[in-house]
Formats: structure tokens, sequence, C-alpha cells
């Protein structure tokens, strides 16, 4: 049996899956049967959610199981140098992504004024990424102010655009 | 046949005016945007654009988003031609002989025989979408709740097959996760509330554009940021307006491969990227220049553009017949129809006949501007393909922001779009696809209702659900998908067949 790539994530989720699926078949044993109602017990409430949550469970037995014969529990093979710097800079890149989004969508949005945190949101995304510890003092006042610039066009024109054109509310 | 016409005749009368033809360049080419650009998929653009035409008349709002789903289609070919990067799912195989031959210095080539494949393509799926739709939807009438639960069930199963040939189980876990999360909210027979805790938010169940915005929008922007940064193939642009000649060498691949699109676009759930890759396969297998494929065949180029376009108006045959979308962005489309006050299922050859007309004409009418705009605009899509992904990337999670928002105007709704952005990301990293999670949203209600009414009729009995005549078609062919999937059946299966095939 060769060793899947994503053995180990799919145990992972296997077991999750099926925890999951034993905890919707529990909630869904526990919703209200409506007996006082004198409903027809063929449409108890928990009826379908139940039934879904056991074939969550079962697939994701499937999946943990599959995993474990496929290797999951072997070592990982080790990558090259060049891999691990690469594999390194994408995900420091999608850490930085994901809490610059999450910051805006959650915290920021609904918070502050709309059009204050998408100019703040866009500037510190495009300002992060494009910031390189090489340049010189000429290069990062110029990527700033590119930065500076999309910011300030996104935070009048996204707002108008929406609003005024469209006819649509925004947070 | 002379009903159909007249009906066709007065589905064109509502678009021969002035507002028609801006409405379908604007929005084609904004679609065709969409598509060019990593990070804003088909689906993407849709939820967007459904939010910016929730105040323009229904048939106007929907010819706008079908324009904006051709155009994104046909348009993800440039980036994956120009930068190897398929501008949406659905472009993948694309990427496959299209940026070999821009290597070549044949980028224009390639591009002219993209769209004149995307034209072909999408004119061939609509002529289905004109004859089978009707028919279609007379022969849904009569389905009952029996065959609405099988269906659910086949969609779910299917489309977990075919979006994730590789490795079904991922696909059928996605599509009963979704299933399950459409349980979410106030049921639909007694009113109950199902795992809202209490919340009046979760009670109001999850939205399908914000779940879709997220699993399209955020998961992308992360995608498009984790990944390596692109390049373009070339620089030079040769000649873009196709050779007709090239394209009728190829006439046969151009037939079969827009058959095979219209046909995976009709399933459930399964859309444009897997009729490329099935187109694009097909081809290969019949081509007198298989060598070729991989390294540069106008042959395979075709055959994808043709496929993934071919899919639209198929995926659109069972939304508006059965409202069981055939793809992802078809999926918004029916969401907006609901939205719009139209309703798709069985009866909409009863009730509006003149709409599944007047949805062929919107196709037909995007397909020309796109056909026009795709050759002429050539060189400035080239200068938006230059944008680097650190300055686009915010602007779009602005807009998935915005999306959701404007519809219900409820900042949960955002929180709904980055949950799903991050559990789509992640799931995607693992190799599950999202298309059987979104059809499973929508099919999760279908199920619901349907296999307790059926019971209720039954009266608890469990018969009926096999032995009649639709239900059992449905649920021996769901059964068979699942065998086949099971790699002991389907190597006893292919020994089976070299044996037989033995002299």
């Amino acid at each position: 049996m060769q060793t899947r790539p994503l053995a180990r994530a799919d145990l992972v989720t296997g077991v999750v899956l099926v925890i999951f699926g034993l905890w919707v078949l529990a909630e869904s044993y526990g919703m209200p049967r409506l007996e006082e109602r004198r409903i027809n017990p063929w449409t108890v409430p928990g009826l379908v959610p139940g039934m879904l949550g056991v074939v969550v469970a079962l697939l994701g037995g499937v999946l943990a199981l599959r995993s474990l014969f496929a290797g999951a529990l072997r070592a990982r093979s080790g990558l090259g140098a060049d891999d691990v710097a690469e594999a390194r800079a994408s995900m420091r890149r999608l850490f930085l992504c994901t809490g610059l989004c999450v910051v805006y969508a959650v915290l920021l949005v609904g918070r502050i004024p709309f059009w204050f945190a998408t100019g703040l949101f866009v500037f510190v995304f495009i300002a992060a990424f494009e910031w390189h510890p090489q340049d010189d003092r000429r290069a990062s006042v110029r990527k700033l102010a590119v930065a500076a610039v999309i910011a300030i066009v996104s935070m009048v024109v996204i707002p108008y655009a929406f609003d005024q054109l469209f006819l649509v509310r925004l947070p | 046949m002379l009903d159909g016409l007249t009906h066709l005749a007065g589905a064109f009368a509502t678009f021969a005016n002035a507002a028609t033809l801006l409405n379908v360049i604007w929005a084609t080419l904004i679609g065709i945007v969409i598509g060019a650009l990593p990070g804003l998929t088909a689906t993407m653009g849709v939820a967007l654009l459904t939010t910016l035409t929730y105040k323009m008349a229904p048939e106007q709002a929907l010819l706008v988003l079908i324009s904006v789903y051709v155009g994104a289609i046909y348009g993800g070919s440039r980036s994956a031609i120009l930068l190897n990067i398929p501008g949406t799912p659905a472009n993948a195989a694309t990427t496959l002989d299209g940026f070999p031959l821009a290597r070549k210095g044949l980028a224009g080539e390639a591009m002219g025989l993209a769209t004149s494949a995307s034209v072909v393509g999408t004119m061939i799926g609509v002529l289905f979408l004109a004859a089978i739709a009707p028919l279609l939807a007379e022969f849904a009438l009569s389905f009952g709740s029996y065959e609405y639960f099988w269906l659910a069930i086949f969609g779910v199963v299917i489309a977990g097959h075919m979006t994730s040939f590789e490795d079904a189980l991922k696909g059928w876990i996605a599509g009963f996760l979704g299933l399950l999360v459409a349980m979410i909210g106030q049921e639909g027979i007694h009113a109950v509330d199902r795992f809202s805790f209490g919340t009046a938010e979760l009670s109001g169940g999850i939205g399908l554009i914000p779940a879709l915005v997220g699993a399209f929008g955020l998961a992308e922007v992360m995608a498009v940021m984790k990944g390596r940064a692109a390049e373009m193939a070339t620089k030079a642009v040769d000649r873009v307006v196709p050779s007709l000649r090239t394209m009728w060498h190829y006439k046969r691949t151009i037939a079969r491969s827009g058959l095979i699109g219209t046909i995976v676009g009709i399933i459930p759930g399964v859309g444009e990227d897997i009729g490329a890759w099935i187109s694009y396969a097909a081809a290969r297998r019949a081509s007198k220049e298989q060598e070729l494929f991989g390294k540069g065949s106008k042959e395979g180029l075709i055959a994808a553009e043709t496929g993934n376009n071919a899919a639209i108006p198929g995926a659109l045959i069972p939304a508006l017949t059965l409202a069981i979308p055939g793809s992802a962005p078809a999926a918004v489309l029916l969401a907006a129809m609901f939205i719009h006050g139209i309703r798709p299922g069985p009866l909409i050859m009863i009730e509006a006949p003149d709409f599944v007309f007047q949805v062929v004409w919107m196709v037909v009418l995007a397909t020309i501007a796109m056909g026009i705009l795709g050759i002429a605009l050539t060189r400035p899509l080239l200068t938006i393909l230059r944008v680097p992904r650190e300055r686009l990337m915010p602007i779009v999670f602005v807009l998935c922001v915005i999306g959701p928002y404007a519809i219900t105007q409820r900042l949960f709704d955002v929180y709904v779009m980055v949950f799903f952005g991050l559990l789509g990301f992640a799931l995607r990293e693992m190799k599950y696809p999202m298309a059987p999670l979104v059809l499973g949203i929508i099919l999760g209600d279908i199920l619901d209702k349907n296999l307790r009414r059926a019971l209720v009729l039954a009266d608890g009995d469990l018969t009926p659900f096999f032995t009649r005549p639709i239900s059992a078609v449905l649920w021996i062919t769901t059964l068979l998908i699942i065998l086949f999937a099971l790699p002991p059946v389907r190597r006893a299966a292919t020994r089976l067949m070299r044996w037989d095939a033995a002299p």
C-alpha cells in the first residue's frame, strides 16, 4: 500500500468527523418530538439530521481507517531545503493574509465607519505584502505611497459606487 | 414544436431594446475581467452581481448575471494561457495546452481559438437547453416526494464522485456536510429550531450566498496569496483573430466536447471544470496527435474551452426545471431567481413558459458579446492581468464582505462568509471538492421535507421508495455509482471487461 500524501490529515479529519457525526446524532435525538402537538411521528424534526449524522460518522470512520492503512502513523518523508524555504514563505503569506482578512471582517467592519476600515485594510494589506527588508529608503517610501494611493481610491470609490450607483447598503 | 417557437419569438421581444444591449455589454465585460483575474471566480462574480442587480427588473437582472457567468468561464482562459493559472476552476484543463502554446509565441492564436471554442461550446449547449428544458420540466411533473428524496441523495453522490474522481469518499463527505449545513435553522414542516443554540441569527439558517462567497471568494484569496506569484508567459501577442480553418479541422472534437460539456453540466453540482476535464480526456483518447497533448496541442485547448462553456447552458437545465443547480455558479443564479420572485421547478413551463426561452436568449446574447469583446479587447485585458496580486486581493476581499451584507444587511452573514472561507480553504487544501458542499446546502431542504412527507404518505412503509419506477432508476444508479467508486469493485469490473474484449 502506497503512502498517501494526506494520510495524517485524513486520519485527524476522519476522527473529527466521527465525533461530529455522533454529536449531531445525539443533538437530533434530543430535538423536540412535539408529542403534545400530536404530529405524525414520521415527521419529527430530528429524523433527517440524525440520519445525516450517522452517514457523516460512517464516512469519517472509513476515511480514518483508510488513512491508517495508507500509513498515517508512519514517519513522513523529509522535504528538500528549497522546498522548506518556499513552504515556510507560503505559510507566512497565508497566515498574514488570513489574519488581516479576519481582523478586517470580524473586528473592524461594523465597529468603525466602513470607508475607514476599508482604507485601513487595503493599505495595511498592500504595505505588508510588498514590504521587503532589503529595500532601500526610496523604494520603501515609493511602495508605501502606492499602497496609500490605492487605499484612498478604494475608500472613496467603493462606498460611492455601492451606495450611490448600485443603491446597496454598506455595513 | 410551433408552440415552442412562439415562446422563443415572444421571449426575444423582451430583449429587443437598448437597455438590454447596454446591460449585456457591461456585464459580459465584467464577467470576462472577473474570470481573467485569478482569485475571482465565476461563482463569486455571479454572487457579487446578485447584490448589485437587486433593484433591477427581474429579466434584466438575470440577463446581467448570466452574462457575467458566460463571460467569467471564458475569461478564465486568458490567465490560463498567459499565466498558467486558471482564472476560474473551469479553466484548469486549458492551462495544459494553452500555456505551452503561449510559451511557443502563439499566445494570440491560443486566445483566439479559446474564444471561438467558447462561443461554439456555449451555442451547442444552448441548443440543448432550448430543446431539453421544456421536456425535462414536463417529465419532472411526475416526480413525487419519493423521487425528490432520491434525487437529493443521487445529486450528492454523483457530484461527490465526479468532482473528486481520485477519491470519491472526500466528495461524499463534502456533500453530506453540505446537507448538514442546510439542517441549521428552522425546519420547514413544524417550524422547530435545529442547531440554532438559542440564537435568532442561526435559526434563520445559513444563507447560500454568504457560504458561497466564503468558499469561492475568501478561500480563493487565501489560495492565491499562498501560492507562488504568477509570471506572464509572453509580452508580445501574435494575431488574435481565430483561424476558422483550424476550428473546422477539429470539428469532431468540438462536437464531442460540446456534447460532453452539456451532459456534464446537466448532472447536479457537476459543472464547467469537470466538463472541461472530461472533454479534454476524451479528445486526447480519440486524437491522432496524442503526443502533442500537454505540450501545446490546439486540439486539447479547443476541447477544454468548448467543454467548459457548453456546461453553462447544461447547468441551467436542471436549475430551471428541477430547481437543482448543475454547477456552483448556477446555484447562485438559482438563489437570484428566487430573490427576483421567479420560481424555477417543474411548474416553470406552466407558470412562466416564456421564461425558459428568455434564458435561452440571455445566454445567446451573452455569447455574442463574449465573442466580440474577447477578440476586440485582447490588449487591454493583458494590462489587467499585470496587476500584482498584492494589490488586487485586498479589493477582492472587500467585495467579499460587501456581497453577503448587502442582501440581508446582517453582519452575521459576513461572519458566515469568513467561517466558510476558512473551512473551505482547509477542505480544499486536503483535496475535498467544494461543489458537492454547495449542492448539499441546496439539496438539504429538499431531502428533509421530501423524506418526511414520503414517510407520512407511505405510513412508514419503505417499499414505495424502492418500487416506484423513477425512484428505482435513481436508487439503482446511486448504488452503482457507490459500488464503482470502491477500488475492489472497479478492479473486478475492469478485469471482466478486458476478459470480454479478449478474442
